[in-house]
């Protein structure tokens, strides 16, 4: 268990620059999920953290330890690959066992490690078998206990689940959850996939572009992202975004839709004039009254314990809402709807947040 | 499918096994002509007409061969020169081939374009180099000798650096975070997950340096230091050549390479397209 730090680190692939003066820190014991699209620099924020990857400037530590100049080897952290690189001639055992002959450990340690993690991972009857003679699942386990028997100060996960099929993805991420909390080891793990993110992370680095938009609980990431990217990014179905023009000062702040209907608000934006209206699906309700705005209901998705309606106001904007899951709308419905105001967020044009408050 | 399609296809397959069957015939025939005649007695073989088969069946020019000539001690060098010439190609070539492929140092590029390059030389150009350089080392008539200038091989290194590369790179990193250092990551890592190249390579290899005339011809003299495919020229004397004599001794050198091409047939064919697909 160690914490690791980052001050400042950058990185450059030739002359494009990926990685810019990032700082951050992962507690000890923590697992913190990076959060991205594809090509954000989540790969490779992570690899220059196991060595793999060089830091052309700024500062590693580990455990306490300035780790920037280590080999990979010396750094005490150990990396759970997407495509599990578990050495095809060797058994599981000797998978296992190859990190820990490298350092030269003795024998019998090594025995009780890899009967230690195969018992963990309950794969005991597997570790005389090849990899080729493996299930992907089993694969990846395997490849979790290669991690587990080094005792690492941190374990490094880059998209270990990618590979699997839907349902085996949601029970090995709850396995490595469980795992998280059974050893209480310090957790690097890389997802583009926000639901992941959000059920695994004690706190989740969210990255675009390769550079931090925010770092935070899963809670406070979806609750108050701090930007219109982050906003945009997690949560599914994702959030709403209306064009909105911002009137009034202060705590009495009107928001003008496009199709014409007010909403008063209690976030304070700086000035009046033209920002984004973001808000969820959740949030926005289909009501039998008046409600805040209306429109034709486009299409009925019925998903049991809610349901999603696609709606398009009379200017034309589209925007989701939901209703009870026993809702009996027929697309072609008119509907009402209205805005929970208490979780609406407002997006200025350079993509910062203002929260309800 | 249809009858008539099936049918053409039979036959264009019939047509197509028959043509192989001549080649193969064209093919062997010399190797059994050459069998043959070395179990005739000398006057039948210099009979003008074709005989498929010998009249007397004699086994006295083998007897000749392995009684009357050093071919013991000829068998011993090609053995020994062969097998020095395969484990020093394919240990350096792996080698060279790992040190290209995966690690980075400055000149790497034009090393390997050196080594591509070197490839355009054939040997026979370089003898006259060779054999001044051997001499002035005092090395003819010795094994070292023989086996030294062999050993300029780039197609094993390219070989071996084409299959490297294609070592996804993930296992290359796994390693080095599993604490293991380069010659660890080239032995447990890259060499047991391209075992099949150096079983080809080395079968090659060794038939190659087993089959080597020239360079051995020129770098011994003395009679106890040839190797078996420069001593079979010796299996005449003073009053002239015997054909059958010279067939025996070509079918025992011809030998053990015949044995090993038959135990290692499917990496032999292996290693040939391999070396060829590279050659282009
Ligand atoms: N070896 C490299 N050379 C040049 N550019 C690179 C290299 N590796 C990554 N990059 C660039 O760095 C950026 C970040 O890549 P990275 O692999 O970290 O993304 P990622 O967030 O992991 O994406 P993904 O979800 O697709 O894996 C990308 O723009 C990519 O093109
Ligand atoms: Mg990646």
């Amino acid at each position: 268990m160690a914490e690791i730090s980052l001050n400042n680190v950058s990185k450059s692939f030739g002359s494009v620059n990926v990685i810019n003066d990032v700082s951050l820190t992962v507690d000890a014991g923590e697992l913190l999920v990076f959060l991205g699209p594809s090509g954000s620099g989540k790969s490779t924020l992570l690899r220059m953290i196991a060595g793999l990857e060089t830091i052309d400037s700024g500062t590693l530590t580990i455990g306490g330890v300035e780790s920037q100049n280590l080999a990979p080897g010396q750094r005490n952290v150990a990396m759970v690959f997407q495509n599990y690189a578990l050495y095809p001639h060797m058994t599981v055992r000797d998978n296992m066992a190859f990190g820990l002959k490298n350092i030269k450990l003795p024998a019998s340690e090594i025995d009780k490690r890899v009967a230690d993690a195969a018992r963990i991972l309950e794969m005991e009857s597997l570790l005389d078998r090849r990899p080729s003679q493996l299930s992907g699942g089993q694969r990846q386990r395997v490849a979790i206990g290669r991690a587990i028997v080094k005792e690492p100060a941190a374990f490094l996960f880059d998209e270990p689940l990618s590979n699997l099929d839907a349902a085996l993805r949601v029970r090995t991420r709850v396995e490595i959850s469980e795992l998280h909390q059974r050893i209480k080891s310090t957790m690097i793990y890389v997802t583009h996939d926000q639901t992941e993110a959000m059920t695994l992370g004690d706190r989740i680095v969210v990255l675009n572009d390769c550079k931090i938009e925010q770092i935070g609980t899963p809670m406070d990431v979806y609750t108050y992202p701090a930007s219109r990217f982050v906003a945009g990014f997690i949560g599914s179905p994702a959030m709403n975004f209306l064009k909105v023009e911002m009137s009034g000062s202060g705590d009495s702040m009107v928001a003008t839709l496009g199709d014409g209907s007010r909403v008063s608000l209690t976030i304070t934006v700086p000035g009046s004039g033209q920002y984004e209206l973001g808000i969820r699906p959740e949030a926005v309700r289909v009501t039998d009254g008046k409600g805040d705005t209306s429109g034709t209901a486009k299409v009925v998705e019925h998903l049991g314990d809610r349901t999603l309606v696609y709606v398009a106001l009379k200017d034309g904007t589209q925007i989701t809402a939901q209703d009870t899951g026993r809702s009996t709308l027929v697309a072609g419905d008119q509907v009402n709807l209205t805005f929970d105001t208490s979780q609406l967020h407002l997006f200025d044009e350079s993509g910062k947040a203002y929260h309800s408050h | 499918m249809t009858p008539q399609t099936a049918k053409r296809i039979n036959i264009a397959g019939l047509a197509i096994t028959l043509f192989t069957l001549f080649c193969a015939i064209i093919w062997a025939f010399p190797i059994y002509w050459g069998i043959i005649s070395s179990l005739k007695p000398e006057d039948e073989v210099i009979r003008p007409y074709i005989e498929l088969w010998p009249d007397t069946l004699t086994f006295q020019h083998y007897w000749f061969a392995l009684t009357e000539t050093q071919i013991g001690k000829w068998y011993i060098n090609s053995i020994a020169t062969a097998v020095g010439v395969t484990i020093l190609t394919v240990s350096t070539s792996m080698f060279v081939g790992y040190a290209i492929s995966q690690l980075r140092f400055p000149l790497r590029q034009p090393l390997y374009w050196l080594i591509l390059a070197s490839f355009m030389v054939p040997t026979q150009t370089l003898i006259i180099n060779h054999f001044v350089l051997i001499a002035n080392m005092g090395l003819l008539n010795t094994w070292a000798g023989i086996i030294l200038p062999q050993l300029i091989h780039p197609v094993a290194i390219i070989v071996y650096k084409q299959f490297f590369d294609q070592v996804p790179r993930d296992f290359r990193e796994a390693a080095v975070m599993d604490n293991a250092g380069e010659f660890r990551v080239l032995f447990k890592v890259y060499m047991p997950m391209n075992w099949g190249v150096t079983t080809a390579l080395s079968i090659v290899t060794f038939i190659w340096s087993w089959n080597a005339f020239l360079w051995p011809f020129l770098a011994v003299t003395k009679t106890e230091m040839m190797t078996i495919t420069v001593g079979i020229t010796q299996v005449n004397d003073a009053f002239g050549v015997y054909y059958a004599r010279q067939l025996s001794a070509a079918v025992l050198a011809g030998f053990p390479v015949a044995l090993a091409y038959l135990l290692f047939q499917r990496r032999v064919t292996q290693a040939i397209t391999l070396s060829a697909g590279i050659k282009g």
